[in-house]
């Protein structure tokens, strides 16, 4: 019967629509926690070379070489996980304090991101106490400023 | 028409007369200090388009967006037809500490005068001497992007019986002169209230929960209280604030940069170190 098998794919497709959207909902998610994942692994990776800078811990090479892997690796699993594609801000149920702004018309996120990759390449390039020390500010410098134009404070 | 009467008388604009202005000779340097505190520039500042106008001058222009839509804070450089430059002692401290401009009309609270009303005058008049000290830059007012702007200004005169308190800041003599310093900074020209305090329906600050954060007041995300700060483990000790305050993310600080908190920061790293102290005393002071 016509009516019947109009009900039926009415339904299959009903069913197909909502699976999609669920998809598209875990999808978002799963962008978002990759994000957030990152910036935690930064925030514990920055915790060890702030701890030299304030004296609290002695300068140690591969304290500082570590840090900085640690930093190159979430930003490779981000990547990895399309955390920073605007799709993550589409339909998605987990909070997120990442700003639209990010994806909107003459954003300089680029610039922002490249600042952070470009400061690790400078500290991962120092050898010494000194040369770290001085080369420490622009790292914190990086986070800040993206931060400053891209994130919503959390409260 | 008698509501409506009676709206117009109640909403005038009520400024001081010039016979408030003190005898007083003007301290360039602490107009500074104040000046950098306040963070006047921060809203100030012209637009990054406006190529040519020299980023660090207040000459105004920059959009501010607020929930009832985009102010353009005016020039403050001592230009004469664009900037202060022609006006006198008490236009600019009725402006800065009731919210009336030049031309006698209620400003939007979104310039903070809210709480620059607490300075005492020869504060003000300092902040004032520091302006006039910079070069003019001609650069015209652009006006407000508001709706019904016009009545909205006029309400404000309402507004203002509640949400402007004109008492100037005291200090508490039961406390050291490092807390009181930082006391005043915080409450009078740092606004800090402004955002961590969270405000009531009619969108004043509820000194009942003095700092105590809540929805940021540009409608992005939330401003964290100030209370505990020691205590809750956010800081070890002042010295820790301190360092905090004056290099925020630079030293791997969180919470220093996001919702204007980053502007802030940067003026904290360049006001000398005793009120930076001051500022820190106070605040781990608020339990
Ligand atoms: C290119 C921009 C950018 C750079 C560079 C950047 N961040 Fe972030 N960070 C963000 C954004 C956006 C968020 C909010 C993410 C979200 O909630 O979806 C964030 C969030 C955070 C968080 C909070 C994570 C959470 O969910 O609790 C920490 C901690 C953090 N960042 C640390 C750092 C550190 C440390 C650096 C530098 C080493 C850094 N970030 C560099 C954009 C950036
Ligand atoms: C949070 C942003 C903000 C800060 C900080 C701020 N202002 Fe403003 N200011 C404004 C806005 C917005 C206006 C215009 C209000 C209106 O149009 O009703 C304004 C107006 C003024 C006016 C009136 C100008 C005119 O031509 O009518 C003066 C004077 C002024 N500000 C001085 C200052 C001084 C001095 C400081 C620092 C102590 C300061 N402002 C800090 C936003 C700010
Ligand atoms: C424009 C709004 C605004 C003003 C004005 C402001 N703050 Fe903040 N403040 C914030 C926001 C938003 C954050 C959270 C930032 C983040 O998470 O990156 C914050 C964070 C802080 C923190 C960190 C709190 C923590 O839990 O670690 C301190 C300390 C602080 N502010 C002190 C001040 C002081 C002192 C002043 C005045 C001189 C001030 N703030 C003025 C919005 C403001």
């Amino acid at each position: 019967m016509l009516s019947k098998n109009l009900f039926k794919s009415i339904t299959a497709g009903a069913i197909v629509l909502g699976l999609g959207f669920s998809l598209a909902y875990a999808a978002a998610d799963d962008q978002i926690k990759a994000r957030q994942a990152e910036m935690k692994a930064n925030g514990k990776a920055i915790g060890a070379l702030v701890a030299i800078i304030k004296g609290e811990a002695s300068y140690d090479a591969a304290v500082v070489k570590a840090s900085l892997d640690a930093m190159a690796t979430a930003d490779a699993a981000a990547g990895e996980a399309k955390a920073w594609d605007a799709s993550s801000m589409e339909g998605a149920t987990v909070e997120t304090w990442a700003k639209p702004e990010i994806w909107a018309e003459g954003s300089d996120i680029g610039a922002k991101y490249q600042a952070w990759v470009d400061a690790r390449a400078a500290l991962a390039a120092t050898t010494d106490e000194a040369g770290f020390k001085a080369a420490f500010p622009a790292l914190g410098a990086a986070c800040q400023s993206c931060h400053e134009s891209f994130r919503r404070p959390k409260g | 028409m008698l509501g409506f009467t009676a709206f117009w008388l109640l909403s005038a604009p009520r400024p001081l007369p010039a016979s408030a202005i003190p005898a007083h000779t003007a301290n360039i340097a602490n107009g500074e200090i104040l000046y950098t505190t306040g963070g006047c520039r921060n809203c100030h500042k012209p637009k990054a388009e406006q190529a040519g106008l020299d980023p660090n001058l207040p000459s105004g222009g920059f959009p501010l967006k607020t929930p009832i839509g985009v102010l353009y804070p005016p020039n403050l450089t001592p230009d004469a037809q664009t900037g202060i430059g022609n006006w006198s002692d008490i236009d600019f401290v009725n402006a800065v500490q009731r919210g009336i401009s030049k031309s006698g009309q209620h400003l939007i609270p979104a310039f903070p005068y809210t709480s620059y009303a607490a300075m005492p005058v020869e504060d003000v008049l300092d902040i004032r001497a520091y302006l006039m000290s910079l070069p003019p830059v001609a650069s015209p007012r652009r006006e407000a992007e508001i709706p019904v702007a016009f009545l909205l200004r006029r309400g404000l005169g309402l507004w203002k019986f509640v949400g402007l308190d004109t008492a100037s800041w005291q200090p508490d003599t039961s406390q050291k002169p490092g807390w009181n310093r930082g006391s005043y900074l915080v409450n009078g020209p740092g606004h800090c209230g402004e955002c961590h305090t969270p405000r009531n329906l009619i969108m004043a600050r509820d000194n009942s929960r003095f700092m105590m954060g809540g929805p940021h007041p540009e409608g992005q995300g939330k401003v964290p209280s100030l209370h505990g700060l020691v205590e809750t483990g956010r800081y070890k000790d002042q010295k820790d604030l301190v360092l905090a305050l004056q290099n925020g993310e630079v030293f791997g600080y969180e919470h220093m940069s996001s919702g204007g908190m980053g502007q802030v920061q940067a003026n904290m790293a360049k006001l000398p170190q005793a009120d930076v102290e001051a500022i820190a005393e106070y605040l781990i002071s608020l339990k």
